[in-house]
């Protein structure tokens, strides 16, 4: 087949790798007593980014890498997710392929060998998809940075704003405004004048960091918003692969629950009502994941098709987790209320996702936009 | 994961393009995409003849293998062609029946006198055929056929009722589950019958449906009789062939409905621009909704097209069914009231028509209900209630 959607045989033995680490050191104790505790799983960080080289996944050889494509690195962001393991490996592939896709290679070599080497990265754009900040108002990729937090001037950059995975962060890369245009820099985390500060989080597996920049040397990576722009989209193709992954776990958990839970002398899920939510569901989810899958694709096999596939796999793999967290609570009934079941870390995780974007209404009009769907 | 086409399928997307432009003029151009679903009585007569013209082309029953009349084409082509005859505008077919239903359940279970007799006609657009499952007391629940066949001699005699025919007025042939042992329940003692429809013992009801049109009718068997030799697989064993038919039913097609979809959805956005629907915030996201669940929809055919990762077409129906009626409903909301009057006596225009049928996409070929109780007993393995 040409139109060829299946994985190869080193892409199935990548995830049974990665599934069979999860299935013993991501187990609900673990995830739990890392992100109730500072929010980091050290530990397993260490052994996914060592022994298992995953951050290295698709950087270049020459760096030290596996080079393999965003394919390969959207199976190890969907086993992860799964699990919601509070690990910055989203964040840090996002980064990854940022310095691959959009930065001159000066600049990204010596990054990328970093990463590969297991040094964590966080990504920041300073403000929500600016398609969500007003009715009406154009919100093309010139628009993205507006209202950026952060000034560069002289190799310096100021300002202030929370980065998600930014406590475990070595390295940042931080959109913010240069004169008058748009510039994506590189600040180190141990720089002098960077201060980072902790920050409780709604969703606890994934922590933020206020990160405080007063006059912190910053090198540009990259100008111009469709940099920026270009950048954004890379982290929506792997928040919308990580979604199938936790809607995936979070759906399977409800069906095993609805099979084993007896009430009126028979399990729940052979109730229709049940039944068929399950099934609307599933399908949900199951289009989310070719979208996401296509959009890995897209990564390295048509870029050109990113503008508009990266934040439509977004929206689309993003509402599949907030419906799916959301009736998977109801669903369990009682139960589902409480903290000691997963059920709410995966409806947190999605919520927080959602408002990380800008909301997925904005999400889709900038879909819209960039299709030129309406002219 | 690679999801460009090659050199070899090009070349051939080449090809039916260049037959395509050359076979696609005068009166079967004048028709562009007539007929189809809600308006299968639009110029019939001359999609009959192009049916014949794409008969003598070679470009029906593409999947069949050369042994059966077939080009033996792999779901590549077969999407590339009907992705193709699509962008053409070309007309609707007639004889969806014949073509993808019973030539594959012939060409997989009949016998060879079967494949010489009913093959060839198929292929060259000469004898449409329609189904008949459905009956009133077998609608979702297929089993419950109660339409009786006996064999006296070297025919059989059947009496009873289909329903929810299509296209039983222009068919020539029926292939018609029957209930063939006297007192058998369910799914056994059934079998699958090939029935001429033109004779005295058929007679055809149209049913009026909500378009004011008809496509569907009421099929009353008195003594019909078929051939003996006209069973397809073994006597008895019609159940087995008729969840065949149905299997191949699905697939391929799917890539080619959404173009049609893609078409469509255009149109009601041109529409809306005119009408300036688009400035309604509430319209212009249902449309970029509409747009952005289409866009999924083909990742998910092309994903149900790929090895090693089968999706369900239970989902896909749950899938376009739903989408296909909220278009129905965009079509006649960007219009407003002037959607609301129609052409003396009661002749709906696309738009009308679009809303009004996409009713039945829910409905027919297994209800959303149907599909998740298959979703979540088949494929999620909850328990029946």
């Amino acid at each position: 087949m040409s139109v060829d959607f299946s994985f190869d045989e080193d892409q199935r033995e990548l995830r049974t790798i990665i599934a069979a680490f999860l299935e013993r050191h991501a187990t609900s104790q673990a995830v739990r007593e890392a992100a109730e505790g500072d929010g980091f799983a050290a530990e397993q960080w260490g052994r996914l980014t060592g022994e298992m080289e995953l951050t290295g996944l698709a950087v270049d050889p020459e760096r030290g890498g596996a080079g393999a494509t965003f394919v390969e690195v959207g199976i190890a962001i969907e086993e992860i997710g799964r699990t919601l393991l509070p690990v910055p490996y989203l964040s840090t592939v996002t980064v990854a392929a940022v310095l691959s896709h959009i930065c001159g290679d000066a600049e990204a070599a010596p990054l990328l060998g970093r990463i590969a080497g297991g040094a964590a990265a966080a990504v920041e754009f300073g403000d929500a998809r600016p398609a969500a900040a007003s009715e009406g108002e154009a919100a093309d990729g010139g628009d993205r940075s507006a209202g950026s937090a952060l000034h560069i001037k002289d190799d310096q950059v100021d300002g202030e704003v929370a980065v998600v995975d930014g406590v475990t962060a070595e390295i940042f890369i931080l959109a913010g405004e240069r004169a008058d245009e748009s510039v994506l820099v590189v600040v180190e985390a141990g720089a002098p004048g960077v201060t980072v500060t902790p920050l409780a989080t709604l969703d606890q597996t994934r922590r933020q960091a206020q990160v405080r920049l007063d006059g912190a040397p910053a090198t540009v990576l990259a100008t111009g918003a469709d940099a920026i722009a270009g950048a954004r989209d890379l982290r929506s193709v792997a928040i919308a692969v990580e979604s199938v992954g936790a809607a995936a776990r979070a759906l399977d958990e409800t069906v095993t629950y609805l099979k084993e839970r007896v009430q009126f002398g028979k399990p729940i899920g052979s109730f229709q009502a049940l039944k068929h939510r399950c099934a609307d569901l599933a399908t949900e989810l199951e289009a989310a994941r070719s979208t996401a899958y296509y959009a890995t694709w897209a990564v390295d096999g048509a870029p050109e098709e990113l503008p508009v596939v990266a934040p439509l796999a977004e929206a689309v793999a993003g509402a599949a987790l907030l419906h799916v967290a959301a009736e998977s609570i109801q669903m369990h009934g009682g139960i589902g209320f409480t903290w000691e079941h997963d059920a709410h870390m995966y409806l947190k995780r999605a919520k927080a996702n959602e408002l990380l974007a800008g909301g997925y209404r904005g999400v889709r009009r900038l879909v819209g936009e960039r299709a030129g769907i309406l002219g | 994961m690679d999801l460009r086409p090659t050199a070899a399928d090009e070349a051939f997307r080449q090809e039916v393009r260049e037959w395509l432009g050359e076979h696609l003029r005068g009166e079967f151009a004048e028709l562009g995409g007539a007929g189809g679903p809600g308006r299968e009585h639009e110029g019939f007569e001359v999609r009959l003849a192009w049916e014949r013209e794409l008969g003598k082309g070679g470009w029906i029953g593409l999947d069949l293998a050369p042994e059966h009349g077939g080009r033996g084409a792999g779901l590549d082509r077969q999407v590339i062609w009907a992705e193709e005859y699509a962008r053409a505008g070309a007309p609707a077919r007639v004889n969806h029946m014949g073509e993808h239903l019973l030539a594959p359940t012939v060409a997989h279970f009949g016998t060879d006198a079967q494949r010489e007799r009913f093959l060839p006609p198929i292929l060259r657009g000469e004898e449409l055929w329609c189904q008949g499952y459905s009956e009133p007391g077998a609608g979702s629940d297929l089993a419950a056929v109660r339409t009786r066949a006996r064999l006296d001699g070297d025919v059989w005699r059947i009496d009873g009722q289909k329903v929810w025919t299509s296209l039983a007025m222009q068919a020539d042939w029926c292939f018609a589950v029957v209930r063939s042992e006297p007192g058998s329940e369910r799914h056994r003692g059934l079998s699958y019958l090939l029935v001429p429809m033109r004779q005295p013992g058929i007679e055809i009801r149209p049913i009026v449906q909500i378009t004011g049109t008809s496509e569907f009718s009421e099929v009353f068997f008195e003594g019909a009789t078929t051939d003996a030799a006209n069973v397809v697989g073994e006597s008895g064993e019609g159940w087995k062939v008729a969840m065949g038919t149905l299997g191949f039913e699905r697939g391929v097609a799917t890539l080619a409905q959404q173009i049609g979809f893609g078409r469509e959805l255009e149109a009601v956005i041109a529409t809306a621009r005119e009408t300036g629907a688009t400035r309604d915030p509430e319209i212009a996201a249902r449309l970029v909704d509409a747009w952005i669940e289409l866009r999924t929809m083909r990742y998910q055919a092309l994903r149900s097209l790929s090895d090693g990762q089968p999706v369900s077409a239970s989902m896909s129906k749950l899938l376009w069914g739903p989408w296909h009626r909220r278009l129905g409903e965009l079509a006649i909301d960007v219009r407003g009231a002037d959607a609301t009057r129609v052409e003396a006596p009661y002749a709906l225009d696309g738009d009308q028509a679009l809303f009004l049928y996409t009713r039945a996409d829910t409905i027919y070929a297994g209800s959303n209900e149907i599909q998740r109780n298959i979703i979540s007993e088949r494929m999620l393995g909850l328990p029946q209630g």
